[in-house]
């Protein structure tokens, strides 16, 4: 684990006045390019996880810390939302640069870093559209290619896909299996669904409890593209829904 | 046949309104010229309709018109101007600072309710009869509106999007205000500044009725003398100027909003 991109390490995080912390002393290391689901009942705090290894919150103790510092034209973390969140007065094309400015990136490279990210996302056709205008699995991928074109060292998803309907996830997933391998960053993807887990991840992690932690943290070891309806599959879900 | 039988109903249809519009406007004029030829009202006060396009041409030759149109205007922009720009201002601050809205709330609560006319006194007193008296009282009444809209427009921002500029880099606090507040709160700023666009008109020409040159005055100055017709070229040339500035505001309004579905 000396190459881990990102240490957890005994992590307590409590919302200002509430009773008790929403975990206490948790640890939890991401690989460089691994890819790390994160499955758990509804409120045991999932998205808090995600918020603080963001930095959108200060964590109460504990360190969060990433190796080596961020290559220029680079975050450390990006955020895939649930509800999207594309800010409705900017055109996709925007809504994909939101993240660029601050970067240091001159104007050409912030335009050929945006289209490059519509291309990866399948967006291209559609940079003019304002948000209203395109499909909620569309709209989900622009708030992929939004977080994608700060080429973030660690992507962070909160259950990007459970809004959408099964086909279309099932098209989102592939898509993003397929720029995960393009891009090699590290991702962190909440989700209800352990099938969807176990079809995208190298590791599933199963957080329970509370205070919560971290309960279960298993290896994936089938290789992409995964068949659902595989018997290892099949096994590898049972037992992390045991877990939960 | 029968395509363009629906044609010409839909034709028909689309015709309706205007032409009724346009109906609406001959019975009013009908039942004012009754009410002319029956003297309704006391003698000598009812123009008749029909003599309103000469007085518009007397009040032009006598170079009444166009001098108290332009006065009114510098009353309008100025006011409009000053009260759009610091009820934004203030509003904006309001909302965005509790600091600044623990330390004004109760101000604001004791200032609010003083309708903009009775500061009339005061601008007499301050800038004499004067555009500037003028423009202050129209700004007042329009710095309450711009206040109200924006201090509201701000707090409805969605606070997920917050969130959000945070975490693409957007967290200090001009790029917050610049990249999500100010965008957020468009649509309730700018029906506040519309509002003002209407309400400027209102007390402008009530200030200018107390003796500041303008339209006002000019009406004032018409129904003195028993010009009844005057008086109402001018009520038409605030209904129209007021339509030009309306509608110049809402392509302007639309031009920014054309992100709205
Ligand atoms: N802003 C907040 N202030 C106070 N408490 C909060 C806040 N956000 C979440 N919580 C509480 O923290 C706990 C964890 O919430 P969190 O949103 O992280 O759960 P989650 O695992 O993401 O749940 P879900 O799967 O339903 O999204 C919950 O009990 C929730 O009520
Ligand atoms: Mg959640």
């Amino acid at each position: 684990m000396s190459d881990a991109l990102v240490r957890v390490a005994d992590l307590t995080f409590g919302y200002p006045g509430a009773k008790q912390p929403v975990f206490r002393g948790l640890d939890l290391n991401i690989a460089e390019g691994e890819f790390v689901a994160l499955v758990g009942g509804s409120g045991v705090g999932k998205s808090t996880l995600l918020r603080n290894v963001a930095g959108l919150v200060p964590a109460t103790s504990g360190r969060i810390q990433f190796a080596r510092p961020c290559s220029a034209g680079r975050r450390d973390t990006a955020f895939v939302f649930q509800d999207t969140r594309l800010l409705p007065w900017r055109r996709v094309r925007a809504n994909v640069g939101y993240g660029l400015t601050g970067l240091k990136l001159s104007a050409d490279e912030r335009h050929a870093r945006i289209d490059e990210t519509l291309r990866l996302t399948a967006m291209t056709d559609y940079g003019d559209r304002w948000p209203h205008a395109v499909s909620g699995g569309q709209a989900q991928r622009v708030g992929l290619a939004r977080a994608l074109a700060v080429r973030p060292r660690l992507l962070l998803m909160d259950e990007p896909f459970s809004a959408v309907d099964a086909l279309t996830r099932q098209h989102l997933q592939d898509q993003l299996i397929e720029i995960w391998q393009r891009l090699g960053m590290a991702v962190l993807f909440v989700t209800h669904d352990i099938e969807e887990a176990a079809y995208l991840a190298d590791r599933v992690c199963v957080m329970r409890g509370s205070p919560a932690e971290i309960v279960h943290d298993e290896t994936v070891a089938m290789r992409h593209p995964r068949n659902r309806n595989d018997n290892d599959f099949r096994r590898f879900t049972q037992r992390v829904a045991n877990q939960l | 046949m029968s395509t363009s039988d629906s044609r010409q109903r839909r034709l028909a249809g689309r015709l309706r309104r205007p032409l009724l519009g346009l109906v609406g406007v001959a019975a009013f004029i009908l039942l004012w010229k009754l009410a002319y030829m029956f003297t309704w009202a006391p003698r000598g006060t009812l123009p008749d309709p029909f003599s309103i396009p000469a007085a518009l041409v007397n009040e032009w030759r006598n170079n009444h018109l166009l001098p108290a149109v332009g006065s009114s205007l510098i009353h309008y922009v100025w006011g409009l101007a000053v009260g759009t720009l610091l009820g934004f201002g203030v509003g904006l601050l309001a909302a965005s600072s509790s600091w600044f809205d623990d330390f004004h709330y109760m101000l604001a609560r004791v200032l609010r309710p003083i309708p903009p006319l009775a500061w009339v006194v005061f601008a007499i007193a301050w800038f004499h009869v004067s555009h500037a008296g003028a423009a202050f009282v129209i700004s007042i009444g329009v710095f309450w509106v711009n206040y109200f809209a924006t201090a509201a427009g701000v707090a409805n921002v969605d606070p997920r999007y917050y969130e959000l500029a945070q975490a693409f880099g957007h967290g200090s606090f001009i790029k917050r205000v610049t990249s999500i507040t100010l965008p957020g709160a468009a649509p309730g700023i700018l029906s506040g500044m519309r509002t003002g666009v209407g309400q400027a008109w209102m007390t402008l020409i009530a200030a200018e009725l107390l003796g500041v040159p303008g339209m006002g005055q000019q009406m004032n100055a018409a129904a003195g003398v028993g010009a009844y017709g005057a008086v109402v070229v001018y009520m038409l040339a605030i209904s129209l100027i007021y339509s030009i500035s309306d509608g110049l505001f809402s392509l302007v309004q639309n031009r920014l909003l054309r992100w709205r579905p």
